[in-house]
């Protein structure tokens, strides 16, 4: 009897041994695996939730017979929580310039899950932010469904809460438009602040608040630094710009004097000044040249320089009857001084 | 050791305690891992706590603490100690500072700061905690029957 257990122990030891051999191997491949793993970028959100930490520490050294003895420690196990973190941002460079009245107006946000698993967000738009000069009224928010970061309607798709709820995976983002219509009252200058909110859904609250048993993979849910909800803030401004366009005349007969006769030379001064707020986009100033005059060839001026009659490259052109100058997009605030001369006749 | 065996055999095994061949093996490798947390104390002041957990989370503190016991009557000698770190953990030092450590999945060992690792552009860069992915001990001394150590060091969940 102790004979055949002495074999079969034996037998089983070198079973063993090959076991912890073929351990030893599989650790090592293991090890190129993770090698191979950080020549990527790390995950800014860290480890996926569910993913198991698993540590095996190994020894080998050599018994008093001089054979070499390799051994495995017991596995730890760890589970890796979720983290239920997400962050918002306006995309809109600045103020969106609108005016009263005006529909589907659109705000321009991205929602990133910043936490480590796979989560699904509620979102709500808050029209009603105080502090600013308006409210403008909420048509719907919409999801960017193409992911080209322009709102295209008929394509990207109306958001309904709780039945398509952005669900992102770690790091993921997607763009979320908030459109609105500005009611009639708001005037020049006047901007409404508009917010959009994500809420995790699996919860939200202060840091370290934990869902048990509702993260991903079968961990728990954690919230993370950010309470698992974050807003921004996107504006709209009303720009009503103006132009008000100021003529002087003045003459110069051919005696030196400043009479209206024949001959006499009539400097038309035309002054655009954009006030309000915003930009006026392609101001064009035009004027007729009189009857009983004749144009001065080449005699249009924009800011004092000399622009020539001919639809050109240049802003100026003479087209027989009028002149006209195409000044382009002017700020508010800003003024552009057009001159001619004609002669009478 | 003994953890290790099909309960049959644990018991065939102690009746066989006497065999030296299998005595010859009997050094016991355990791994214990912490997670630390700094508690608030009454007075204010800041404590560090070690708790065994079942889940982490990214950036939580982890505390590696590999023992090992010759339960034999027999010395061992040449004792290397080998923990390849799981892939979710950032190295982060040992409580000795006496160990040697791979970048390169366990090819090549050395102190961190002797050891490079190859950039996409074909340069090296000094190796960074967050490269490496093993860590070993050699114990100088031959471990006397009966006799234990332990071995220490810290990583940081990715």
């Amino acid at each position: 009897m102790k004979n055949y257990s002495e074999t079969n122990r034996s037998k089983w030891h070198s079973n063993f041994q090959k076991r912890w051999a073929s351990n030893g191997v599989r650790s090592l491949l293991i090890g190129s695996a993770v090698l191979a793993l950080s020549s990527v970028p790390a995950h800014a959100t860290g480890t996926v939730a569910g993913t198991d930490i698993e540590n095996t520490a190994q020894a080998t050294y050599t018994a008093p017979d001089g054979s070499i003895v390799e051994i495995p420690s017991n596995t730890v196990t760890i589970k890796v929580d979720e983290l239920l973190d997400v962050n918002v941002v306006s995309n809109d460079p600045g103020d969106i310039t609108t005016s009263p009245g005006a529909t589907d107006q659109i705000l321009t946000f991205q929602v990133t899950n910043t936490g480590n698993g796979q989560e699904s967000f509620r979102l709500t738009a808050d029209t009603a932010v105080g502090g600013d000069d308006f409210d403008p009224s909420l048509q719907q928010i919409v999801i960017d469904t193409d992911g080209n970061g322009v709102y295209d309607p008929g394509v990207d798709t109306i958001y309904v809460p709780g039945t398509n709820d952005p669900d992102l995976a770690p790091d993921e983002s997607v763009t979320v438009f908030v459109i609105t219509t500005i009611p009639d009252t708001p005037v020049d200058g006047e901007r409404a602040e508009v917010s959009l909110i994500a809420e995790a859904n699996t919860g939200t609250g202060a840091p370290g608040t934990s869902f048990d048993g509702e993260g991903q993979g079968g961990g728990d849910a954690v919230v993370g630094s950010t309470g698992a909800d974050d807003d921004d803030s996107g504006f709209l401004a009303i720009s009503q710009a103006e132009v008000t366009l100021v003529k002087t005349a003045t003459v110069v007969d051919p005696f030196g004097g400043d009479r209206a006769v024949p001959g006499s030379v009539i400097t038309y001064n035309l002054v655009a000044t954009i006030s309000g707020s915003g930009t006026l986009s392609n101001v064009v100033i035009s004027d007729p040249i009189p009857a009983s005059t004749t144009y001065v060839p080449s005699s249009i001026t924009l800011e004092t320089a000399a622009l020539t009659d001919a639809s050109d490259a240049d802003e100026g052109e003479f087209d027989g009857t009028a002149i006209s100058v195409e000044v382009g997009d002017v700020p508010a605030g800003e003024t552009r001084t057009v001159t001619f001369e004609v002669t009478i006749q | 050791m003994i953890n290790y065996f099909p309960k049959a055999i644990a018991i065939m095994a102690l009746s066989c305690a006497v065999s030296p061949a299998f005595a010859s093996s009997a050094l016991e490798l355990s791994s214990d891992v912490y997670v630390e947390s700094i508690k608030t104390q009454a007075d204010g002041s800041s404590k560090a706590v070690l708790n065994k957990p079942t889940t982490v989370l990214p950036g939580d503190k982890l505390v590696f603490v590999v023992k090992y016991t010759n339960t034999s009557a027999a010395p061992a000698s040449n004792l290397l100690v080998t923990n390849p770190l799981p892939a979710p953990v950032i190295y982060n030092g040992s409580a000795d500072g006496k160990e040697e450590v791979s970048v390169d999945g366990g090819k090549n060992w050395g102190p961190l700061n002797t050891l490079f690792v190859e950039k996409t552009d074909g340069t090296n860069r000094p190796a960074l905690m967050s490269d490496v992915t093993h860590v070993r001990w050699t114990i100088k001394d031959t471990l006397a029957a009966g006799s234990s150590g332990k071995l220490i060091f810290r990583g940081i969940v990715r």
